[in-house]
């Protein structure tokens, strides 16, 4: 009786078989929505395995970044980071910026607020739709940063983090019209357990945003090719834009992605954590940020169970 | 087999019966305020008297975390559907959804002009505020005088605005729609569930029963870890492609030959032959990871890889190969139990 109080949504007891895989930690084969991990179990894996402050220094792009880096780990390079008013009178755009740069919200999220500029046109700079740039609405965009229009619902203020622009390694930017192509490997502590590469099309406008028609794909870990591409629930096998073959495709530099990837997590603190991966052309990948609540598509789009990958790893769910 | 699924079905058929029966409770639906002779408009129509309106809050709390974490419906905001319910109760049932409906649709159609001046976010929402209390003004002169506004909440469907513009911006106009009409359904379940003749007799009982009872229902449903409803159908097509590969090897397996199968090559299973294939799998890289006896091949066992200490220096360092650390490869793929 007081057992039931404490776990109310234990299996009956009737599945013997189950139950016994159950307790060596294994999902149970005869139900496939038992490898799938859930957002209610994926907030309870973070509550363990993430505490606050290194979620906190996570959401910081400024700060996972000298975290990354003091470990060792390659990240974008920064022009500059404003962090508060006085930085924001004494900023020059037209004398710090160079022809192409990023300029982010360091607490934004989900590519929130992100300006980028692709190249330079007198006095102004282009965006990547040919939209001109004046340092007017380049500071008035930095101020909006630092407001903390981006930052989510806190209202805190924020920085404004300014990068030089990536440019693709060609290997994998002749896959795509236009845009950054990332990688995005999930760990549960230094152990990866599932990877894709999310492709921008036209239709997403360049960005890299499953949400706004950007391809995934699923990559093997052993061997870094890509094993299935998705486009909502359309499966895939050439890109629609540029009619490259997906399936069968080999990252570049997989083997360093991976080792990066699975240093991130430790790096900044976090037990189960998502690193989002760029392959630059000069300096191979770079970490463009760690989550800390990593999405769960990715599960759709390789079609394993993330929980399932968990237990094998030696994650106990019971 | 499908416990998630019949969980989320059995939360919303409950739910269901209770709306039903909120529904049945309610006298009369477009009746205006100033006809019920100073009675609050809560206890004329559904017997819920003013001073119990704090009662009902518990339940709205207790439904918002079922349409979470059972049901996985995406909402503007964590409570606020429970406290726009809680100004339905308080304005009526039709009037209710008019008032928020019109003050968010002012809101909607001032903000892009607002966001044009280019004023800070606490600003806009400011004048977004006294817009929304505007409008509030402007409908009880024209609907009823005796409209009760004053429970309406202001701030938070002025941030409901807000969050509606930037998943306009983020994720287009139909996602918005979308979660916009889920924080209105909410808002509306809870609401007819408030005043179910079930919750009524709760509070008449004792002003503790409800707090006491949904505060403990709470905290026993929010264990839950299992996938939410919305979820099985998000995932649904992992769990098919599952089924169908499952029973194309079964229809091949029975098309074989059944004596091919009696003759599995298994070999014998030892600490020396998991040790050499292991060995086998360790992916050929010099000096990665060796593997000398059975103890090497412990998950918690260090790794021969030589560790570099973390050097803070390596920041200002030119960056390509300025990590210290050997170009080796130092992750491990586990794919099944036998890797660990």
């Amino acid at each position: 009786m007081f057992m039931d109080i404490k776990n109310p949504f234990k299996r009956s007891a009737t599945k013997q078989a189950a139950l016994t895989r159950k307790q060596m930690g294994l999902p149970d084969p005869s139900n496939p929505l038992d490898e799938i991990l859930g957002l209610n179990m994926r907030n309870a894996l973070i509550a363990k395995y993430n505490p606050r402050i290194a979620i906190d220094r996570a959401l910081d792009k400024v700060a996972a970044k000298e975290a990354l880096e003091s470990h060792g780990i390659s990240c974008t390079r920064s022009i500059a980071v404003i962090s508060d008013y006085m930085g924001l009178m004494h900023f020059k755009p037209e004398e710090v910026l160079p022809d192409a740069w990023a300029i982010k919200p360091a607490r934004g999220s989900q590519g929130d607020g992100i300006l980028l500029a692709v190249g330079k046109q007198g006095d102004n700079w282009v965006k990547g739709s040919g939209t001109v740039l004046t340092p007017d609405t380049v500071m008035h965009h930095i101020s909006r940063i630092v407001d903390g229009q981006f930052s989510g619902e806190s209202m805190s203020e924020d920085a404004a983090l300014i990068e030089p622009l990536i440019c693709a390694d060609p290997g994998l930017a002749k896959l795509v019209p236009e845009g950054l192509p990332d990688l995005r490997v999930i760990c549960l502590g230094d152990q990866p357990l599932m990877a894709m590469v999310r492709l921008p099309t036209m239709e997403s406008d360049g960005k890299a945003n499953l949400h706004q028609g950007a391809i995934g794909a699923g990559v093997a870990l052993e061997t870094g090719q890509i094993t299935r591409a998705l486009k909502g629930h359309e499966v895939l096998n050439k890109h629609p834009d540029t009619g490259s073959q997906l399936v069968g495709f080999q990252i570049p530099h997989w083997e360093k992605v991976l080792e990066m990837a699975s240093k991130c997590g430790p790096a900044v603190g976090l037990g189960y954590s998502g690193a989002d991966i760029v392959l630059d052309v000069n300096e191979g990948p770079l970490v463009l940020e760690v989550n800390a609540h990593p999405g769960l598509e990715i599960q759709n789009i390789n079609q394993l169970g993330l929980k399932a990958q968990m237990a094998i790893v030696g994650e106990d769910f019971r | 087999m499908k416990r998630p699924f019949f969980i989320g079905l059995a939360v919303g058929i409950g739910l269901a019966a209770l709306v039903v029966l909120g529904l049945l409770n309610t006298e009369s639906f477009l009746a205006m305020p100033s006809s019920f002779d100073g009675i609050a408009t809560s206890q004329a129509i559904w017997g819920l008297k003013p001073s119990n309106l704090l009662m009902v809050l518990p339940l709205g709390s207790f439904l918002v975390v079922l349409a979470r974490s059972f049901i996985g419906l995406r909402a503007f905001g964590l409570f606020t559907p429970m406290l726009i319910a809680l100004a339905f109760l308080q304005i009526g049932p039709v009037m209710g959804p008019i008032v928020l409906g019109s003050s968010v649709i002012v809101g909607m159609i001032v903000a892009p002009a607002l966001l044009k001046l280019r004023m800070t976010r606490v600003g806009f929402l400011g004048v977004l505020i006294s817009l929304i209390v505007l409008t509030l003004v402007a409908l009880q002169i024209v609907l009823d005088t005796q409209l009760q506004v004053d429970a309406f909440p202001v701030v938070v469907c002025a941030l409901v605005v807000e969050r509606w513009w930037r998943q306009w911006e983020k994720d287009g106009p139909f996602e918005a729609a979308r979660i916009a009409f889920n924080t209105f359904m909410i808002s509306v379940v809870v609401q007819f569930v408030m005043v179910s003749h079930i919750a009524l007799m709760l509070i008449e009982a004792s002003p503790l029963l409800m707090p006491a009872a949904t505060g403990l229902a709470i905290a026993i449903l929010g264990r839950y870890r299992g996938l939410r409803l919305s979820e099985i159908h998000r995932f649904a097509p992992i769990w098919l492609e599952r089924r169908r590969i499952a029973r194309d090897e079964e229809m091949s397996a029975q098309a074989v030959l059944p004596g091919l199968l009696d003759t599995p090559d298994v070999p014998e299973l030892t600490l020396e032959n998991t040790v050499l294939a292991a060995r086998e799998r360790a992916p050929p890289i010099e000096g990665m990871w060796v593997i000398d006896s059975v103890d090497d091949l412990n998950s918690s066992r260090r790794r021969r890889v030589p560790q570099v200490a973390p050097d803070s220096e390596v920041q200002f360092v030119p960056r390509s190969g300025a990590s210290k650390r050997p170009a080796k490869h130092n992750a491990w793929i586990v794919r099944s139990v036998e890797d660990v």
